[in-house]
Formats: C-alpha cells, sequence, structure tokens
C-alpha cells in the first residue's frame, strides 16, 4: 500500500519516534557509538525531504490547496489533510529547525541519561507540530497540539534532577492546558452553531449567516485567549520566561523559534479562514495586543542577567512584532509576518544554540559570569551577535527586510499608524540589550577559568554556522523567501481556494 | 425557545466556571489538576448536549462522540504528567502548595 504524500512527513517522524529506542538497543548490542544520535538526525533530513515532495505536489495542483480524506468518510465528518502553500512553508520551517536542534543535541546532551526519550521526545513534538499545520479539521488539529504540547512539557522538564525544570514544567503545563481546554471550550460551541468541525465547512456556514452574533465574538475572544497563551501574547506570556531557559538549549530552541509560531499560525487559520477580517474588525485588537506584548517583552528583556532568559524575554517581543502584519491584514502584512516568522526561527534558533554553546563550557546562564568568553570563543561569538544584529534589525540582515515590510504594512493600512510608531521605537529599545550582551562578552580580557576556555565542539558549530550563513544570504539576498511568504500570505487571504478545495469546487 | 438542551449547556458552563476557580484560585497542586479535569469535563458535556441538539434528525451526532472520547484520552496523558511533576516537586519540597514554588520569579 502507498502511503498518502501528505502523511509522509508526520509517519516519518512519528516512526522515528518508534524506532529510536529499538535502534538504540540494537547500537547497545553492537557497541556502536552515536547510532541512535544518527539515526534521530537523518530522521529529521527524510522528513525535510518529504515535506519538499509534498511542496512540488501543491505547486503542481490546480489552487495550490491539497486535500486528503485520512477515513473513506467524506469531508464534513471524516478526518481531513487540507495543506496548502502556508502549511508547506511552516512544516518546512518546522523539519529545518528540527534537524538543526538534533544535530545540536548530540554533543550538547551526551551527558544526560535516558536520551531514547529524548530524542523520540524530539520527533513527536516536531511531527504534533507538522499535523497541526496540515490538520483541516479541529479534531485532527486538537489531536496533533496536544501530541506537540505534551511533548514540550516533558521536554522543558527533561532534566528533572534540578528543581527548575520542574517548576517551570508544571507552570507551562498547567498555563498551556487552561489556553488549550479554552479552545476546545470554543471549537464545541462552534460546532453548536455549525454542526460540523471542519474547518472550510464551518467557514462557509458562519459566513451564510448575516450578522456577526455575540456568541461568535465570545468564541473568537476564546480563540484568540486560547491560542494567544501558546503564542504567549502580552498578558499571558508569563510561562514563557521561565519553560524556555528551564529547558536544554536545543529545546529552548525549538520552542522559541518554532512551537510558539504554531500558536501564531493556528490564530491566523482560524481568524482568516473562519472569522473574516471585513465582517468581524478584530485588526485593532490585535493590533493593541501586539503593542503591548513587545513593549512588555522589550522592557522586561532589559533587566535579565540570565542569557537565556533574555532571549525568552526577546521572543516575546518579537511575537508582539509578528502580529503588526496580522493586525494590519493586509498581503503585504502577512507577507512580513510570514517573512518574520522564517526570520525569526532562524535568528533566535541561532541565538540560543550558541547561548547553549556557552552554557556547555561554562556551566552557567549568568551574563556577567561569562563575561570575556567570546575571546576564547570566537566562532560562536560571531555567529551570536549575527543573530542579534539580525533581531535589532540591521539592514545587511534578514530581520531588516521582514522588519521593514511589517512596518511598512502598518504604515499603509488606514488607522495603524500608531503600530508602526510603536514598532520602530520598540525596536531601537531592543538594541540596548542585545548589544549589551555582545558587549559583556568581548569587552574584557576574560579572567580565571574562562581563561582556559576551547571553541565548542564541531558538531554544535556547524549548525550554529549554517543558520549564521542563512541569516545573511536571506539578508541580502531574500527574493525566494519573499516570493514564497508573498504565495503563503496570499493563499492565507483566499479563503475561497482553501474552501473549495475542500467542498469539492461547490 | 428554552429547550432541554440549555439546561446542559448551562451546567457545563457552570462546570467549566469550577474549573477556571479550581486552577486560578487554589494552591494545592492536585487541586489545581482536579480543576482542569472538572473543566475538560465541562467541555466534553458541552460536545455531547450539542452533539443531540444539532442533529436534524433523532440520531445522535457520532462526531461529537468521537471528539469526546479522545479528548478523555488526551485528557489522561495530561493529568499523568501534570501528576509526574507533582511528584517531582514533591521529592524537592517536601510540600505541593504552589505558593512554596516561589524560586521562579513569577
Amino acid at each position: 500500500m502507498e502511503i498518502p504524500i501528505v502523511l509522509q512527513p508526520i509517519l516519518t517522524l512519528l516512526a522515528a519516534a518508534i524506532l529510536v529506542p529499538v535502534i538504540s538497543f540494537i547500537g547497545k548490542a553492537l557497541k556502536s557509538e552515536k547510532i541512535r544520535e544518527i539515526f534521530a538526525v537523518s530522521g529529521f533530513i527524510v522528513a525535510f525531504y518529504k515535506v519538499f515532495i509534498l511542496y512540488e505536489a501543491v505547486m503542481s495542483t490546480p489552487g495550490h490547496v491539497i486535500k486528503y480524506d485520512l477515513s473513506g468518510y467524506g469531508p464534513p465528518f471524516g478526518v481531513v489533510f487540507t495543506v496548502d502553500l502556508l502549511s508547506v512553508f511552516m512544516a518546512f520551517l518546522f523539519c529545518g529547525l528540527g534537524t538543526m536542534a538534533a544535530i545540536f543535541s548530540v554533543r550538547y546532551m551526551e551527558e544526560d541519561s535516558g536520551l531514547d526519550k529524548y530524542y523520540a521526545l524530539l520527533c513527536t513534538m516536531v511531527a504534533g507540530m507538522v499535523g497541526v499545520v496540515f490538520a483541516g479539521d479541529f479534531f485532527n488539529f486538537f489531536v496533533f497540539w496536544e501530541t506537540m504540547c505534551i511533548s514540550s512539557y516533558v521536554l522543558v522538564a527533561f532534566r528533572t534532577g534540578r528543581w527548575e525544570p520542574i517548576e517551570a514544567g508544571f507552570k507551562y503545563l498547567v498555563m498551556s492546558t487552561f489556553g488549550t481546554l479554552l479552545v476546545l471550550y470554543a471549537m464545541s460551541l462552534l460546532y453548536g452553531l455549525t454542526g460540523t468541525l471542519n474547518f472550510a465547512y464551518m467557514a462557509q456556514a458562519i459566513s451564510s449567516t448575516s450578522a456577526a452574533s455575540p456568541v461568535l465574538y465570545f468564541i473568537l475572544g476564546l480563540m484568540i485567549v486560547g491560542f494567544g497563551v501558546s503564542a504567549s501574547i502580552a498578558p499571558f506570556h508569563t510561562w514563557l520566561p521561565d519553560a524556555h531557559p528551564a529547558a536544554p538549549s536545543p529545546i529552548s530552541a525549538l520552542l522559541s523559534g518554532v512551537v510558539i509560531k504554531a500558536g501564531v499560525y493556528a490564530l491566523c487559520r482560524i481568524s482568516f479562514l473562519i472569522f473574516p477580517l471585513i465582517h468581524f474588525h478584530w485588526g485593532i485588537l490585535i493590533g493593541i495586543i501586539s503593542v503591548l506584548t513587545m513593549t512588555v517583552g522589550n522592557i522586561l528583556a532589559l533587566w535579565q542577567n540570565d542569557v537565556k532568559r533574555l532571549l525568552a524575554y526577546s521572543s516575546i517581543a518579537q511575537i508582539g512584532y509578528i502580529l503588526v502584519g496580522v493586525a494590519a491584514g493586509t498581503q503585504l502584512g502577512l507577507t512580513g509576518t510570514i517573512f518574520h516568522i522564517f526570520n525569526h526561527a532562524l535568528m533566535k534558533g541561532a541565538a540560543f544554540l550558541c547561548a547553549g554553546a556557552f552554557i556547555y563550557r561554562a556551566e552557567t546562564r549568568m551574563l556577567h559570569e561569562l563575561s570575556g568568553i567570546g575571546r576564547r570563543m570566537p566562532i560562536s561569538t560571531i555567529t551570536l551577535s549575527i543573530a542579534l544584529f539580525g533581531l535589532i534589525g540591521m539592514p545587511p540582515l534578514n530581520g531588516f527586510i521582514s522588519k521593514l515590510i511589517l512596518f511598512t504594512s502598518a504604515f499603509l493600512s488606514p488607522g495603524m499608524v500608531w503600530l508602526a510608531v510603536a514598532g520602530v521605537v520598540n525596536s531601537a529599545i531592543s538594541a540596548a540589550y542585545y548589544l549589551r550582551f555582545i558587549v559583556v562578552l568581548i569587552r574584557h580580557e576574560p579572567a580565571g577559568k574562562i581563561a582556559m576556555f576551547k571553541e565548542a565542539p564541531i558538531t554544535m558549530l556547524a549548525p550554529i554556522c549554517v543558520m549564521a550563513a542563512f541569516i545573511i544570504l536571506f539578508g541580502i539576498w531574500p527574493q525566494p523567501i519573499l516570493d514564497f511568504a508573498q504565495e503563503a500570505a496570499a493563499s492565507l487571504l483566499r479563503p475561497e481556494a482553501y474552501i473549495s478545495a475542500v467542498r469539492g469546487g461547490l | 425557545m428554552f429547550s432541554e438542551v440549555n439546561w446542559y449547556l448551562i451546567t457545563a458552563m457552570i462546570l467549566c466556571l469550577i474549573g477556571v476557580y479550581g486552577m486560578v484560585i487554589k494552591r494545592n497542586a492536585i487541586r489545581i489538576v482536579i480543576g482542569i479535569e472538572i473543566l475538560t469535563s465541562g467541555i466534553h458535556l458541552n460536545f455531547i448536549a450539542l452533539g443531540v441538539a444539532v442533529s436534524p434528525t433523532q440520531i445522535v451526532d457520532v462526531l461529537a462522540q468521537t471528539i469526546v472520547i479522545l479528548s478523555i484520552v488526551i485528557g489522561a496523558c495530561v493529568a499523568t504528567v501534570a501528576l509526574m511533576f507533582i511528584i517531582q516537586a514533591y521529592r524537592h519540597y517536601g510540600t505541593i502548595d504552589v505558593r512554596r514554588l516561589r524560586r521562579l520569579r513569577w
């Protein structure tokens, strides 16, 4: 039996998750080192390749939407996968950053025990995220969402020997479950109104009812809050600065780079497909949330002395920038949003992995204890500087282009000029803590034990350097990603194509 | 028209509110997990009741029951992970009072 092309990336990762303990057992019997790690990394690479095949299939389909029914039943009741260009874009990002994190983990995690579980959970987490972006109905969506969430709770608290991961993991679990349950409640109400769980049929049913009733606004509010907890928008961000630093560094990179983006994706998909902007006018609300999120993230990041905590707060700020484009709701704004999602995954992933390289050598996360380490670990420091300059939005790097698009889109939308101003002011504030970070690392000659440190091992440097190279490359030559982001934004703004693909051209 | 289904929906909402209360106000970690479970149960009741309501015929919609069964399984996973965290926290602190878990800056 041939496996359908839509399921291949997800099934590859799930199969890898199941086979990791088996391979590890065989590896122990054969006394061959690292076979488990090689297997996990190759699983991610194969999944990336499968996404690429899927991308070509989507591009060759008219309307650029592929629908696949999992069971024999049709769309209103059966389980449906719907893949459009936005889904493929996100899946590329998840599998790509997953590969980098897995390669980095080979040396970073080698001292830990229970690595079978670690790599299996890494695979299920990425499989859950890919499933979230491929899901075509709430049923499917919910299952993959929880797969992703449960894997990340356990991965945050992977090092159970210390107090911090346990506490952070429990806090993350309680807040994230609360968000998910709000979404589930909203789902049940939407199901009661429309009689279906399929996105496309739901959108059709809601657009056919004329007025936007208070119940629908209530549901929209529940959805925004629920996904907002996962995406760490401002009043619900408090779990993020605890959970992300407490996790092992490759997991921090994945959590900050892509898991919170899954929340943003869900917010975009639901709000653009089911609650069209022209009927529901949620743009101004998202705008206010966006300004609040970026301000809170940037102001609190100024205070931090913990390297990973600083980067975690900066993630909150970046989510604020990403929401600017959603608030504008135009083609340009969404292009900026999707492009910035890509760039932030690259930059924050690289920054967390570099921080991980320092922590691997120095075994401390305090910034003042890392003073001068940059002179002993030059490659890590240079790549970290590239990532941080990108996060500030320095011109030759990719962060500049996406921020420029985002703020331009806010400037061009009527009544959204304040959003662009807030974004620019916040970017200026953010430069303060990023630059302080770099200065502390390189300013003084290292003292004490730091003077003896060597550069990080090659399997850690390789993913970091590749990501830094991409940051520079897509800053100078953004055209391929920009075109892709433009088409993905267009597919988000064209719900008719999505709906007609699922309903079969009605 | 105030149909029979509304009683179920109101009960479900009350259950949800009790669950949220348990999650937000209570300081005992086990009670927080119980709050999560009550909130989940409220949502399940909502689904089942609406599954009866949306069906045009007398037959109950199977979709709602399917997602509820699935959600029960997922809820069990979440509860397991949460209780695992509580056991670990108890080993570190000797208490399950979340006010004592204060070393994180909230």
